[in-house]
């Protein structure tokens, strides 16, 4: 059994890449041998207790999958009751989805996704999808720390959230900047350089690949979810800013002709959302194709005539088409959505008061923004609530002997105040983003051969192509590989 | 994270131990999992799941993400949380701090009767939600009454209307002065920290650098 245990507890980390690499090889062919998989499921339970997650991901990863697959027999469905919440298999899948090796891990793809799967639907079976979103959030998270490249079990993640209503907790992903697929394999500008799975890379893109099987095949409808789905989640958080951003990813998808579906709902949550982010309709993203919207409007029009009587402040009419669409909120699931916007038509109507008016008493404010249902005492905690929030830039000023509260906007101190303050966050907001979009970019280059050190490379082929006479013809074709350019550019110095 | 079982002790420790109300939160989102798994139908089991879920309620608030403390009362087992007084409290507390009432926040907060082990972080909301509303008022108002402003704090509004030097001397210790021809209060700003950033670029040209360094 010792020795047994000697050869899967060889891969050690200790080495170059390429010994790491081989051995991990080595150990991985070792493990898919046919005669291994019985042996292995005999000394499950020793192998289980003496193995290390970390230290020994790929072993630990073969034999808690051999185990499992055991217990279901022939039926890839079924779900032995170990696996269930609180179960001894539940309990080892957890402990090694929150500790394995994200360098050894790169070699399992598809275990490591068979075993998320497992964790969610074990999870499901029981009702309490709670159970599972921080086991896969910290699954996902130590994979692929940056979590650039989207896979299947981000949109299963962001779907557990939702039914869980574990909405924090999907926000970790969320705020990572998501903007790559799975790696296509097989391109062309890939056989000139082939990067290790277990080496350092600056990108998951390096080891995330259509291949590995850490994610299902993609599909537009995918795509969209994600995005919708996130969008709704921070909806439950009322971060309306970031529910419209991701909306607005939603509703730009590029496509041919027809609209998608989720599209459209994507549009019926960005008209919703844009109303209580800015409390008017914002312009389409410029990149939405023009059908896009013509589409989505045609298929809209309720929503459309909300956001109108909204826009024109007619909280009457605001009122009566909420009601008259009632069973169309519902069916969309729009239906909380629509309460808010109309909570929040109070608020809205204080907040254009700023643009006609310096100062109001709460009597005017009363008469000017609030519905008329709203007893005048209520009107001075709502908009003080207003001003605390921050919600918009005004001061409250009170006097001793008139009970009357005024409202005075743009406070010139305070605004000052205010105003670097957002400043200084929109700075450290654009600060990250601009770090993220230009490390894409050099990655991009690097891996299209469109750096500046490559375009330089090529200016001196060129140079040295010259020089050599037109005789030697086969040059360029020499210098593409890497042992010829230290000669060139040693030759050049010379 | 291997943690302790989750016990009345352990729930005890964390909350002692736990360095801010960020850790709090962390620790406690940790044996969510745990208390998920816990049969609400034994008495015993019962009363720790309460204790959980009330503490796990105040580490929400403290660290002011009341959208996610109302998710979570959806989550807690609801034959729990509609028959334990302890989570009744944190559901009319929810309520009040929802709808902004100042007096009921301070008075559910200090006249409920809250489990023993809970105190501690009780009083800490209570600190926590008069320095946030202090800050906020401060903002929001050139000038205040006092006894408006001693409603936001939950101090005695009576006592504050009558001008009571104790009551006044409360909000003058954070710069606020007391102009005593008019009986007002003028509120100063009272600046929030910002937030630290290591990577916070320090100059502006420092991000016309990474421009230029990969944009070419």
């Amino acid at each position: 059994m010792a020795e047994f245990l000697s050869q899967l507890t060889s891969v050690s980390s200790d080495s170059s890449d390429e010994d790491h690499d081989k051995r991990i090889r080595d150990l991985i062919s070792y493990l898919q041998q046919p005669s291994r998989a019985s042996e292995l499921l005999a000394a499950s339970g020793y192998l289980l207790d003496n193995l290390d997650p970390y230290l020994h991901t790929l072993s630990y990863l073969s034999v808690l999958i051999l185990k499992i697959r055991s217990l279901q027999g022939g039926n890839k469905n079924r779900l032995p009751e170990q696996i269930h919440p609180g179960g001894e298999l539940w309990r080892r899948a957890v402990r090694f989805l929150r500790s394995f090796d994200p360098f050894q891990i790169r070699y399992a793809g598809q275990e490591w996704r068979r075993l998320v799967q497992l964790v969610v639907r074990a999870a499901q079976a029981v009702s309490k999808p709670h159970m599972a979103v921080l086991v896969v959030r910290d699954a996902i998270l130590r994979l692929d720390p940056s979590s650039e490249v989207l896979t299947s079990a981000h949109i299963t993640f962001i779907k557990l959230t939702l039914i869980s209503r574990s909405y924090n907790l999907a926000v970790p992903v969320l705020e990572r900047q998501v903007y790559h697929f799975p790696t296509l394999t097989g391109q062309a500008y890939q056989k000139y350089h082939q990067p290790l799975p277990c080496g350092e890379h600056e990108s998951s893109t390096a080891f995330i690949t259509d291949a590995s099987g850490f994610s299902k095949q993609l599909t537009y409808r995918d795509h969209l979810q994600f995005f919708l789905y996130g969008a709704m989640v921070y909806m439950a958080l009322k971060r309306w800013d970031r529910a419209l951003h991701y909306l607005s990813i939603v509703i730009s998808c590029p496509v041919t002709n027809a609209v998608s579906k989720i599209m459209v709902e994507g549009y019926k949550k960005w008209l919703l959302v844009s109303l209580l982010r800015n409390g008017k309709l914002v312009t389409h993203p410029d990149i939405v194709s023009s059908h896009v919207i013509r589409a989505c409007q045609s298929l809209t029009k309720p929503y459309a005539s909300l956001a109108d009587a909204f826009e024109k402040g007619d909280y009457r009419r605001l009122k009566a088409e909420a009601e008259v669409a009632r069973s169309i909120w519902r069916l969309d699931n729009n239906t909380g959505l629509v309460h808010q916007v109309i909570k929040a038509f109070n608020k809205c109507m204080t907040l254009k008061l700023g643009r006609t008016f310096s100062a109001l008493t709460m009597a005017d404010v009363a008469q000017h923004a609030s519905d008329l249902s709203a007893p005048l005492r209520e009107v001075e905690p709502l908009v003080a609530s207003l001003v605390m929030s921050g919600a918009f830039n005004a001061v409250l000023v009170q006097s001793h002997n008139h009970d009357d509260t005024m409202l005075r906007f743009s406070s010139p101190t305070r605004s000052l105040y205010a105003q670097e303050h957002y400043a200084w966050g929109r700075i450290v907001k654009e600060g990250r983003l601009l770090g993220v979009v230009a490390q894409n970019i050099y990655q991009s280059n690097h891996a299209l051969e469109l750096s500046n050190e490559q375009f330089l490379f090529s200016q001196k082929t060129l140079k040295w192509s010259d020089n050599s006479g037109k005789g030697n013809t086969g040059a360029p074709d020499e210098v593409a590989d890497g042992a010829d350019l230290e000669e060139d550019l040693m030759g050049d110095i010379h | 994270m291997d943690l302790p079982p989750l016990s009345k002790e352990q729930l005890s420790a964390v909350l002692k131990s736990s360095r801010s109300p960020t850790e709090l939160y962390n620790t406690l989102v940790e044996y969510e999992v745990e208390a998920c798994l816990m049969p609400t139908t034994d008495s015993d089991v019962s009363e720790l799941l309460s204790l959980f879920y009330s503490t796990f309620f105040f580490a929400h608030l403290l660290t002011d993400q009341i959208y996610e403390a109302r998710a979570m009362t959806q989550r807690m087992p609801q034959g729990l949380s509609q028959n334990d007084p302890s989570l009744q409290n944190c559901l009319t507390l929810l309520r009040a701090v929802w709808q902004r009432k100042y007096e009921s926040i301070y008075k559910i907060l200090r006249e409920l009767p809250w489990p023993e082990l809970l105190r501690p972080a009780v009083e800490s909301y209570e600190t926590y939600f008069q320095e946030k509303t202090l800050k906020e008022v401060s903002y929001a108002y050139e000038a205040i009454r006092p006894a408006t402003a001693a409603n936001y704090l939950g101090l005695d509004t009576t006592a504050a209307e009558q001008g009571d030097p104790a009551v006044i001397q409360k909000f003058t210790a954070v710069g606020w002065i007391w102009d005593e021809s008019s009986r007002l209060l003028h509120p100063k700003p009272i600046p929030t920290a910002p937030e630290k950033d290591t990577r916070l670029y320090d100059e502006v040209s420092q991000i016309m650098a990474l421009v230029g360094k990969y944009g070419g």
